[in-house]
């Protein structure tokens, strides 16, 4: 097939998808183990800046582990977030590794504040865990030791889909945003690191576009915990700046305080049964509601710590809420993080030599059970997780790098793959893409749809996805921007389909979960993960039963 | 989001094309023009107002005002459709 835009190829041993927290730590920690390893990062923005971490970030999740043990914190992780649904192994490994990941971090460059006496800058938040500051550069550091490490980094190069030969990872197929080339990766191991689908509302969570997940999906990997795709956060309504641990003070227009104790404990944050409150509120005309606490002076938890590259960036940040902000008004805003990639404990998906890891895998790795992605109700967990799942994967992955030949790509592939790359640049009329995000959006947005849900306002929502699903072969762009528009357009598509058919599924609550038509949580029939992946042309649900008999927690049945 | 009408100001006088705001943007809004060597801010519309570029910015070039009225939080109740 001749391309319009010119091709490159380049092979790999390990081709990591993706330049964030995640896709920094796996590439460093494979080449630090095994350095005659070619590794190579492609980032569909710039390598160091692209992602979360460096923007929602901020503070990174501890453990006193000479106080603490990891079968501590799993046990009360398991009663009051995972609620049984979570692999309790997986999350005593991700508690016992993370003094060492603090180690690793410093090593790899990252700035963690320390007092005077040598030790962390650790502030509890509460019995199990604590919080420590980290400056925003975390991610640019984590290039910098990279590309001495002698990683390879192609920036502003997205991609589309994975290629796969004999049902094992091949490689990648993508685009230059730039000039629109053809871009082709062989690879004997592949790592997605491409972060969670957002939807597109959430301004600071936007990097994640699910562009990874749907390309996983469509080269037939297997989602898990879909439905956990759903997390949202109060949010100022002028500002839409989000109020972090504000739920227990809402108050409503006749001035009562509606949600006295939607905090259980210290520790989780934003409960979805306060968003179910709002909604009840907001639809008995009790609205709006308000907060009613203290905003902390002096810049609160930031100012316990140094972080001079990141001061800058929330002073300016605040400086635009606080010019709109006239009160403490506050509403839901669906954030999703909707995290499906199904993984073992090694990060590799149910495709042979692909990983997965950081936020396209939390829920889909089973490790936090009924919860959607970080911070997953406990803050700072985010660019643990994704640091956790980044050394997980490295081992096995350059091992299955080691093993493999690269495995010859079929052009039929190649062609097919291409042609529906540049599909919405060949069409002269059509829809653009916002407007399909915006049909995604009204199903995923409100909260009586997405967060507390019944059946007759999910078929509302999935009504809306398929009008969106429609106009998907009608995707047209000008340009590689809108190109690339249009690719997390359908990728949106897809996980809010998957979001809703799990959702619908599910016939219980559990967790972060909330089903008005079954408020109850049922151990007798729901201790079992949903399980999509795409079959032909349609999205196949089947379910999986949770082994908690292996696990020291064990539910009341 | 989308359908927004954010703006951001840029001061080319001031410019001495560092391109750090080009890499700071994570959702492309700003693209770099080689032969002028500064950003030019293209696609406005997908801005997110994260504020990194002007963060990074050492000469003060680059000021984001984000409309945060045109951001919808798509709520069924009339005041936050």
């Amino acid at each position: 097939m001749e391309l319009k835009y010119g091709r490159e190829n380049h092979s790999a041993d390990v081709l990591v998808i993706g330049g964030g927290i995640g896709g920094l730590t796996a590439a460093v920690s494979i080449k630090e183990k095994y350095p005659e390893l070619n590794v190579l990062i492609v980032e569909k923005q710039t390598t160091g800046y692209s992602g979360k971490a460096n923007k929602g970030g901020g503070v990174l999740q501890y453990f006193d582990l000479k106080r603490i043990k990891p079968e501590d914190f799993v046990a009360y992780h398991v009663n009051t977030i995972g609620c049984f649904l979570g692999d309790q192994d997986l999350m005593a490994t991700y508690v016992s590794m993370n003094n060492h990941m603090f180690d690793k971090l410093v090593e790899w460059g990252a700035k963690i504040p320390k007092r005077e006496d040598g030790s962390y800058a650790v502030i509890p938040t509460g019995p199990m865990t604590a919080i420590i500051g980290v400056d925003l550069d975390i991610t640019l550091k984590m290039r910098q030791t990279a590309e001495k490490m002698g990683v390879k980094i192609l920036d502003k190069i997205s991609i589309t889909d994975l290629l796969t030969s004999d049902g094992k990872i091949a490689g990648a197929v993508g685009f230059s945003l730039l000039n629109g080339k053809f871009y082709t990766f062989n690879a004997g191991a592949v790592v997605l690191a491409t972060g969670s689908q957002n939807f597109r509302i959430g301004p600071m969570w936007s990097s994640g576009r699910g562009d990874g997940i749907a390309a996983a999906y469509r080269a037939g990997a297997e989602m898990r915990n879909a439905e956990f795709g759903n997390f949202a956060q109060l949010v100022k309504v002028r500002s839409h700046e989000e109020v972090v641990y504000g739920e227990n003070a809402m108050y409503n227009k006749m001035d009562v305080h509606v949600t006295k104790n939607f905090r259980t404990g210290p520790e989780p944050d934003i409960s979805s049964t306060a968003i179910e409150e709002w909604y009840r509120q907001m639809s008995s005309n009790m609205g709006p509601i308000t907060l009613k606490i203290e905003r902390p002076s002096g810049g609160g938890l930031s100012g316990m710590w140094d972080r001079p590259y990141g001061q800058k960036f929330w002073q300016l940040n605040s400086e635009a809420a606080d010019k709109v902000d006239t009160d403490m008004e506050v509403c839901p805003m669906l954030i999703g993080e909707q995290s499906p990639v199904k993984t073992d404990h090694s990060m590799m998906t149910t495709i042979p030599g692909l990983y997965a890891v950081g936020d396209v895998s939390y829920c889909g790795s089973a490790a936090p059970g009924a919860v959607p992605a970080p911070p997953g109700r406990n803050r700072g967990s985010g660019i643990l997780n994704a640091v956790f799942a980044g050394i997980m994967c490295s081992e096995s992955a350059a091992e299955t790098a080691k093993k493999a030949e690269l495995l010859a790509i079929d052009d039929k592939q190649l062609d097919a793959l291409a042609e529906r790359l540049y599909a919405p640049l060949s069409r002269e009329k059509g829809v653009k893409a916002k407007d399909v995000v915006r049909y995604v959006q009204k199903a995923v947005g409100p909260m009586e749809q997405s967060v507390y849900m019944n059946k007759y306002r999910m078929e509302i929502a999935l009504r809306y996805i398929d009008i969106a699903k429609g106009l998907v072969p009608k995707l047209q762009a000008d340009d590689f921007h809108e190109l690339l528009n249009c690719h997390e357009a359908e990728a949106a598509v897809l996980s809010a389909e998957m979001l809703f058919k799990a959702a619908l599924l599910r016939k219980e609550s559990r967790g972060w979960f909330l089903r008005e038509d079954y408020p109850e949580t049922d151990n007798k029939n729901w201790l079992k993960w949903i399980i999509v992946k795409k079959q032909g042309d349609n999205m196949i649900l089947t379910t999986e039963d949770v082994p908690y008999e292996k696990w020291a927690v064990k539910p009341d049945l | 989001m989308i359908d927004t009408n954010h703006k951001i100001l840029f001061d080319a006088a001031k410019c001495v094309g560092c391109k750090l705001c080009y890499k700071a943007c994570f959702v492309d809004v700003i693209r770099w023009d080689d032969k002028e060597r500064k950003p030019v801010f293209k696609y406005v519309e997908d801005c997110e107002h994260c504020f990194y570029c002007a963060s990074v910015c050492k000469k003060d070039c680059i000021t984001v005002i984000p409309d945060y009225s045109s951001e919808k939080l798509l709520q069924t109740f009339d005041r936050y459709l």
